[in-house]
């Protein structure tokens, strides 16, 4: 226990208060409307960054939403450098998904923080901050330089964060990274994932007549194009789960029996995912458990649709068209430009000339594995030791980050550390959204003790 | 030309205007907001007639919207009573939905009323209100006794009128009841439907993961309900565009080639097919032309389906459910509570074991046929005949007007479907409308229909 520690112990009450205030600001990146609110959680970031005396703020323009930079040099030349990655931007959130309380209105109950990036990725982002805040308290210290770059797109797939990153190799240049943006399974358990899934992400419309037709007049005589939808979508997945797009698992790479075995002995129970998820019986290919469909395998998901009347009552039309939102998961070495031309191809092939159909890309993201023998990644193991009081298992995450590739692409293959402090259960992207207090304040003791092992 | 058809040319601009005012009231039966506005429209009725003289007005309340009532019996016992059926809800509308103009703000463009409600079916009701003003006018008398029936829920499927029908059969005995509801294909051709589509509509909703979930941590684990829902529409018909519920066809009378043939000369073209839809290509069952799959063959369609995030941008969500809505035309003699249960015991059959799936069958009117051979069908004819200097086709119809069924069951009266929309109206359709001089025709006609009627001597084709 190190004075550091003290002053997270003495004021974690107000650092809680602190991660309410910022969970207040509705800074959804995708919606157009909530534009102000973003960059008001820019600059709520900001102030904080400048208020714990980090010597360089700013809040650097892209094109789309800011990234906010702050950096603390003062360990010296000869000191490691960290970067810290997190994102100040958050999914949209409205109380009547299904939620118990305002999204925008943190309660504190349980145990527990609900809001919307309570979890993902305010209060983990936070957590660093309050981290770097008590070791520069009372005149304190780092044993490290320390830099952060958070962003306000991640949500919206970091759309510009990799040229930022190119057009600012010097100022980010630094010797590892570390990214607290995930969620493990249990309280007790740490864990640090050691790769991540890349993503694509479009839009698929399907086009009927030229307008909305009475279904007395006109039905049985146009192919409707909710109905050519679904047909379309049901041919997206053969009977065994597995993706039907030709060439999609081509460029995968395939888990050693090593890895398999590895990975199954932490695997967690299958009654944690029934309790997370609430499903009536569990799916996907049938080849692969439960933790390796979703950590080392990709996967092609309908995020929503809609078409036609689908309020309360009834409207007997044949709509004049339907809309899908179609994401894949990806898994090295799948490469999302080529996933998309792929996915795009089956849709097209699939549509009937009974109806026009379009397919535009929405977002994309390169899949990562990070080497889990790195001194990095020693220092963030005893770091967990520390702050957990027990050593963390290395796992494939499902998710995922886009900025990891472009890290290790274009900063000197700079080793990133996945230090997630979430829990898988929080909610991430769900109505009620959580984040476990007990989890925001370990995460603060955990990335203190990391700092201090790198300092080393 | 008799005094009424000078009263109504002189004072067409008014009535046009009167149909502005009823438009412009949003009553829309299926949205629980809008309940104030179809009460409003029951009341704006309720005060037309009343000043167009008829003698008793009432506005009867049932479980949702009320019926509005009104009789006029001063031709006396031994005349001819008529019931005129229509209704003043109409089918939801929003601008965004692809509008030109405000749906509830109708304009006059190019010799036709646009606006929701101005062909379905406010404008061809409104037509009999108008016929009767002129009989009524200056003292004047009907050649019939009448009596008006406007409902406020054809939109949601007449929920309470066969109710209300059963136990005032009474108060409703007539000699002739007339709808003005439907489309002819084209201004210059009059056509009489005698053949209507039953429906039976449900509700599908599709259950998976207890909450929405983040598709990186459990996608590939979960079956994800829009794909589920996905893959349960798509087994609902044959790749030869036919129905693939079991048992869907078994009830349905197949077309006699007599009936084929007479069809076929007032069937809608390939080229009138691609310029009403703009689809690519025409679809459906094979072995039955275009106007036969609408008028003859029962249907199942998606009218809307919804799950997850479909807003601009995205959202890499596992969404928790998803729900759709579906309607199925039927054809004589299929029943539509069978066919509902057909449906939803497929639906549950099909659905798999990795999602939850519920069927809610919401409510079913059985197809209708009338008898053309009628001396009241002859009355039409003549009617037609004279507002428009032609004689009727008679024409199957695909949409349904579920009160056809009560009207002839519960009064044992004869039923003319006089439509005076065209087909291309767009109703429940963006930018509706409804052309200002079928509305003109449409009052003349009525008026020749109620003259026709009260004159009497109608015999019935078959009678010896």
């Amino acid at each position: 226990m190190t004075t550091a520690h003290e002053y997270a112990k003495a004021n974690s009450q107000q650092f809680e208060a602190q991660l309410v205030d910022l969970l207040r600001i509705k800074s959804i990146s995708t919606l157009p409307e909530c534009k102000d609110d973003v960059q008001q959680a820019a600059e709520w970031v900001a102030a904080d960054m400048r208020r714990i005396g980090l010597t360089t703020v700013e809040i650097l323009p892209t094109g789309g939403h800011p990234v906010v930079y702050g950096e603390w040099l003062g360990a010296g030349e000869g000191a490691k450098t960290l970067l810290v990655y997190g994102h100040y931007d958050v999914q949209p959130a409205v109380k009547a998904d299904g939620w118990d309380n305002e999204p925008f209105d943190p309660v504190i109950h349980d145990g527990k923080i609900w809001a919307r990036g309570s979890s993902d990725d305010k209060g983990q982002m936070l957590a660093h901050l309050k981290a770097t805040e008590a070791l520069l308290a009372n005149g304190g210290k780092l044993p490290i330089n320390i830099k952060f770059l958070i962003e306000g797109e991640e949500e919206i797939g970091s759309k510009n964060l990799g040229k930022f990153v190119v057009e600012n190799r010097d100022k980010l240049k630094a010797d590892v990274c570390v990214i607290s943006d995930s969620g493990m399974k249990t309280i007790d358990q740490p864990v640090i994932d050691y790769s991540t899934r890349g993503l694509m992400y479009l839009d698929f419309e399907v086009q009927g007549p030229k307008q909305d037709l009475h279904s007395g007049g006109y039905g049985g005589i146009v192919h409707n194009p909710a109905q050519a939808m679904a047909e379309i979508l049901a041919q997206l997945h053969n009977p065994d789960g597995s993706v039907n797009v030709p060439g999609f698992y081509d460029d995968v790479l395939m888990m050693s029996a090593e890895e398999r075995a590895e990975l199954r002995k932490h695997a967690p129970p299958q009654a944690t995912w029934e309790a997370a998820t609430g499903v009536p019986q569990f799916w996907g290919e049938a080849d692969y458990d439960l933790h390796e469909r979703i950590g080392g395998r990709p996967t092609l998901e309908i995020n929503g649709f809609a078409s036609g009347f689908y309020g309360e009552g009834s409207k007997t039309v044949l709509p004049a068209k339907a809309l899908a939102k179609i994401s894949c998961r990806l898994v090295p070495n799948q490469d999302p430009a080529r996933i998309f031309e792929l996915v795009k191809a089956q849709l097209l092939k699939l549509t009937p000339p009974t109806v026009r159909s379009e397919v535009h890309l929405q977002a994309s993201a390169f899949p990562a594995v990070m080497d889990t023998h790195s001194p990095a990644m020693t220092a963030a193991s005893k770091a967990y030791e520390q702050g957990w009081g027990k050593s963390p298992i290395y796992e494939r995450g499902g998710g995922t980050l886009p900025i990891i590739a472009d890290f290790q692409r274009q900063l000197g293959n700079l080793p990133v550390i996945l230090m997630g402090i979430g829990l898988v259960s929080d909610g991430a992207h769900g109505p009620n959204e959580n984040f476990t207090l007990e989890m925001f304040h370990k995460g603060i003791d955990t990335a203190i003790y990391f700092y201090e092992e790198l300092g080393k | 030309m008799t005094q009424a058809h000078d009263y109504v040319k002189t004072n067409f601009e008014q009535f046009k205007g009167q149909l502005f005012d009823l438009l412009r009231i949003p009553s829309i039966s299926t949205s629980a907001e809008h309940a104030g506005d179809v009460q409003q429209a029951a009341k704006w009725l309720v005060a037309d007639l009343e000043r167009i003289g008829m003698h008793i007005v009432e506005i009867i309340p049932t479980g949702r919207h009320p019926i509005v009532y009104a009789e006029w019996t001063s031709a006396g016992a031994d005349a001819k009573t008529i019931l005129i059926y229509g209704h003043y809800d109409v089918q939801p509308a929003l601008r965004s939905d692809g509008w030109l103009s405000e749906p509830f703000e109708p304009v006059e463009r190019d010799g036709f009323i646009y606006a929701r409600g101005s062909s379905d079916d406010k404008g061809q009701v409104f037509a009999h209100i108008k016929a009767v003003e002129a009989l009524l006018a200056n003292g004047g008398k009907a050649p019939v006794n009448i009596k008006f029936l406007i409902e406020g829920e054809e939109e949601i499927g007449s929920t309470h009128l066969a109710e209300f029908v059963a136990s005032h059969t009474e108060k409703l005995a007539v000699d002739v009841c007339i709808i003005s509801d439907s489309g002819m294909p084209t201004p210059d051709q009059p056509s009489i439907v005698y053949a209507l589509r039953g429906l039976t509509t449900l509700e599908v909703e599709v259950f998976g993961p207890a909450t929405d979930l983040h598709s990186g941590t459990f996608g590939g684990s979960v079956h994800n309900p829009v794909q589920a829902l996905a893959e349960i529409i798509a087994q609902l018909h044959n790749p030869d565009g036919s129905v693939a519920v079991p048992g869907f066809y078994d009830d349905v009378i197949p077309l006699s080639d007599e009936e084929r043939t007479e069809l076929r000369k007032t069937g809608m073209t390939d080229e009138v097919w691609r310029q009403t839809t703009g689809a690519p290509k025409p679809w459906g069952e094979p072995g039955y032309v275009t106007h036969e799959r609408t008028g003859a063959r029962p249907t199942l369609e998606i009218n809307g389906m919804a799950g997850g995030y479909f807003e601009p941008g995205f959202k890499t969500v596992l969404p928790a459910k998803a729900w759709a809505k579906i309607s199925c035309r039927l054809v004589a003699n299929q029943d539509p509570e069978v066919i509902g249960g057909l449906v939803r015991d497929y639906i549950m059959n099909i659905s798999p074991a990795t999602v939850r799936t519920e069927v809610l069958v919401v409510r079913g009117a059985p197809a209708a046929f009338v008898d053309i051979r009628t001396p009241e069908m002859k009355a039409a004819i003549s009617a037609y005949e004279q507002g428009w200097g032609r004689k009727p086709v008679f024409m199957r119809e695909g949409g349904s007007i579920p009160v056809v069924g009560d009207f002839q069951k519960e009064l044992g009266a004869p039923v003319i479907l006089m439509g005076f929309g065209l087909n291309d109206d767009g109703a429940h359709s963006p930018n509706e409308h409804f052309m200002v001089e079928m509305f003109r025709k449409g009052i003349n006609t009525a008026i020749y229909f109620y003259e026709a009627i009260g004159a009497g001597e109608l015999h019935y084709d078959n009678r010896s």
